[in-house]
């Protein structure tokens, strides 16, 4: 038989094209993985293995999916929020229920999140994991809101979310203000989305490892070189079965690893700012959250600033000493418009010193390349993510950068599309690494592509950055607002 | 931006100059013609050639008679054929790309009484088989394309998916047969009609356009950006072509949905 167009019908799970690609293929491919991976109400992290839905996953997927359709990332954000605990807990997980237990570990029957987590307001269904993520979620609804407020309007989108958003934060600075100073803490090495980051070592170590009773589902699809190891594994579980066992209590569990993040609690500053942005949109209270927000900045600045190192650092809790581990998430706090600007100037040298520079992506490591926990091809102990990226880029739009936010604003968008939009990249070889067509990543190299500025402007390097001071979010989403 | 084109009969003015004047005016780049039967499409080709010559873009033709290559009355299915032969060759003639029709149209329904067609699946299948070779042949001797559009399931029993359509496409090995797919129809019958466009990316040449209600875009609740980036995704160069009823005022209903798609992402 004849070899006819037919027989070149492009399969859904095509891989995208590993040479450079031009932006209009590039927003072609974005586009479908975003499309591919949707289930209906959400998007799935990636096909192969990420089965259900994670938290944010989510709000970097919405932020991305906007420019797709503007009704698709409202309803990404609202399946999550569908999950909300009554106590505020905006869960890591939702679970599909049409997925069976055995596709991912731990599956709801390890969180038990209905029965274990009932008296903590967890829902009857869905069923959800009992941790959290990083509170990316107001940014991103507040992007959704900017990218068709009329839209927006008419579904009622802001006034339906703003007073689940408002219990997520007040959760997270009440029932986990556990160091007492005011900011957020993460209970489990997931919470900050960074489960193997070095910076968590010293702290697993005081947890005793649990009996090998489990299947990690993560090795059906991931090489065991790019996934977290299983001695690591098994704390993790431990800690887990630990919070379940107290009921999900934040005020009964005996927190073993208790540590405020550098990113996280950048990430809810941010969060309040939209929020902020939201009531005043409503006609609501907006000041409440900027000067949450001010507040917040502040004690991040003085609870978690290296001041000698140039980077934020995790505060341990249990020893109250500052984590020494310098990685990512002490970069992200850029994302705050508030910061010092002598502190802005500190980590921005740091960015670009030897400790993150990594030439054969041109993104951030995760982990510094030059110490002795660095691993180029291990999830968060080394290799480049796309999220950590964009919120660089987006700190130095902040600061004014712009430059130095064009040039990872090209990397970031080259690299989706070079990798097939992989779920993360070995930075000392620009090898894409884990799961492949992965959501947030096309998800913010589309954002990249519609909302950055046009990467063949000339350099900017002479002209004056504009200073940007106090709170308040950047120009460019003022400028959605206004739209 | 996706080339956006609209039926004839939607149009105002007597002539087909006069009417692509209006559609020029309110931003679409095509006419799609529509084909009677009687072979009155083929009795048009004076005109329609004059209307070339006036530079009047007319890429398709979309049948409207009220029987169809998957009739069960076999007087009328081969008529459908000759039919559709026909416009296939006018439309070629006035360099066209291709002509649309349905396997059938109000001739069944299974969720309709009596429920059972007088044809069984098997039988159903070797008749639109048959008639899709003849005419997809017909198609690829003459240059152009035949579009086969799958209708939701209160107006045609055999091809309501993009899926059954893609099936039968591939049976006949022709690669001048395609799906014309329609969001009205799919929005009926796809659980995801955007991931229904990426799964047949490479089966798909032509689409028409109108809301969830049946009216012209922007009158009902699709997601259309969803929908039209479906379509950017899978490289599709051919014409959004309207083809609906008009609630409101018919001129500035047809007159907003160019600026309406456009919004939405085409």
């Amino acid at each position: 038989m004849k070899t006819t167009l037919l027989d070149r019908q492009i399969p859904l799970d095509r891989p995208a094209p590993a040479a450079p690609a031009d932006h209009l293929t590039l927003r072609r491919g974005a586009a479908r993985v975003l499309l591919g991976n949707w289930t209906g109400a959400s998007t799935v992290p990636s096909r192969t293995l990420y089965p259900h839905q994670w938290s944010w996953d989510s709000a970097f997927i919405a932020i991305g999916l906007r420019h797709l359709s503007v009704r698709r990332a409202q309803q990404e954000l609202e399946s999550l929020l569908a999950g909300q605990w009554a106590d505020g807990r905006l869960p890591h997980i939702v679970f599909n229920p049409d997925v069976p237990y055995g596709a991912y570990f731990p599956s709801p029957d390890f969180w038990q999140s209905s029965r274990a987590g009932h008296a903590a307001g967890a829902p009857a269904a869905p069923e959800t994991s009992g941790i959290v993520q990083p509170p990316v979620h107001a940014l991103a609804a507040w992007l959704v809101h900017c990218a068709d407020p009329a839209e927006s309007a008419r579904r009622g989108f802001l006034a339906r979310v703003l007073p689940r958003l408002t219990a997520w934060h007040d959760y997270l600075l009440t029932h986990r203000d556990l160091g007492g100073g005011g900011l957020a803490a993460v209970v489990h090495p997931w919470e900050p989305g960074m489960d193997n980051s070095p910076a968590w070592d010293r702290a697993l170590a005081r947890v005793e490892p649990a009996a090998d009773t489990f299947r990690r589902a993560d090795l059906d699809h991931g090489d065991p070189a790019d996934r977290p190891t299983d001695l690591d594994y098994g704390r993790y579980v431990r800690l887990a079965s630990a919070y379940r066992a107290a009921g999900y209590d934040d005020r009964v569990t005996d927190h073993r690893f208790a540590l405020e993040d550098p990113g996280f609690n950048a990430l809810l500053v941010t969060g309040e700012l939209a929020l902020a942005r939201m009531a005043d949109h409503l006609g609501q209270d907006g000041a409440r959250h900027a000067g949450r927000a001010a507040e917040l900045t502040r004690r991040l600045v003085d609870r978690l600033w290296d001041d000698d190192a140039g980077i934020f650092r995790a505060r341990d809790l249990v020893e109250d000493t500052l984590v020494d581990h310098t990685g990512i998430a002490g970069l992200l706090p850029l994302v705050v418009p508030g910061l010092p600007a002598d502190v802005v100037g500190a980590l921005t040298d740091t960015l670009d010193g030897p400790h993150f520079r990594a030439p054969a992506t041109g993104l951030v490591p995760s982990n510094d390349l030059t110490g002795p926990t660095f691993d180029a091809t291990r999830y968060w102990r080394g290799p480049a993510w796309f999220n950590t990226a964009w919120l660089v880029e987006r700190g130095l739009r902040t600061h004014g950068r712009d430059a130095r936010a064009r040039s990872l604003r090209e990397a970031l968008v080259a690299e989706a599309g070079r990798t097939g939009f992989a779920e993360y990249v070995d930075p000392l070889t620009g090898e894409g690494r884990g799961a492949r067509q992965f959501s947030w990543t096309a998800a913010l190299a589309l954002d990249l592509l519609h909302t950055g500025h046009e990467p063949d402007l000339p350099p900017a390097d002479h002209a004056p950055e504009p200073a940007l001071t106090g709170p308040g979010l950047p120009l460019t989403d003022q400028e959605e607002l206004s739209r | 931006m996706l080339k956006t084109a609209v039926q004839e009969q939607l149009l105002p003015g007597d002539t087909l100059q006069a009417k692509w004047e209006f559609a020029q005016q309110a931003g679409y780049d095509a006419i799609e013609l529509r084909g009677k039967g009687d072979l009155h499409f083929a009795s048009r080709l004076d005109e329609l050639k004059q209307a070339r010559k006036d530079g009047v873009v007319m890429p398709t033709v979309c049948v409207d008679m009220l029987h169809f290559l998957g009739a069960f009355d076999e007087d009328l299915r081969r008529d459908a054929l000759v039919q559709m032969k026909s416009q296939l060759t006018v439309i070629a003639e006035i360099g066209g790309t291709g002509a649309q029709t349905p396997a059938s149209y109000g001739m069944f329904s299974r969720r309709l009484p009596p429920f059972e067609p007088p044809r069984s699946e098997a039988e159903d299948r070797e008749i639109l088989l048959a008639g899709l070779t003849e005419l997809g042949e017909h198609a690829r001797r003459e240059g152009v394309t035949l579009f086969l559009e799958p209708l939701n399931r209160y107006e045609d029993h055999m091809v309501n998916r993009l899926d059954q359509a893609a099936d039968l496409i591939r049976a006949t090995g022709l690669d001048s047969i395609r799906i014309g797919i329609d969001s009205y129809h799919m929005n009926i019958e796809e659980s995801d009609p955007a991931a229904a466009i990426l799964a047949h990316a490479g089966l798909i040449g032509h689409a028409q356009v109108s809301d969830s209600n049946r009216f012209q875009p922007g009158a009902g609740h699709l997601d259309w950006r969803a929908w039209l980036t479906a379509l950017h995704a899978i490289g599709y160069d051919g014409h959004l072509a309207l083809e609906c009823r008009l609630t409101g005022d018919p001129e500035e209903a047809v007159r907003s949905v160019p600026a309406f798609l456009k919004r939405s992402g085409a």
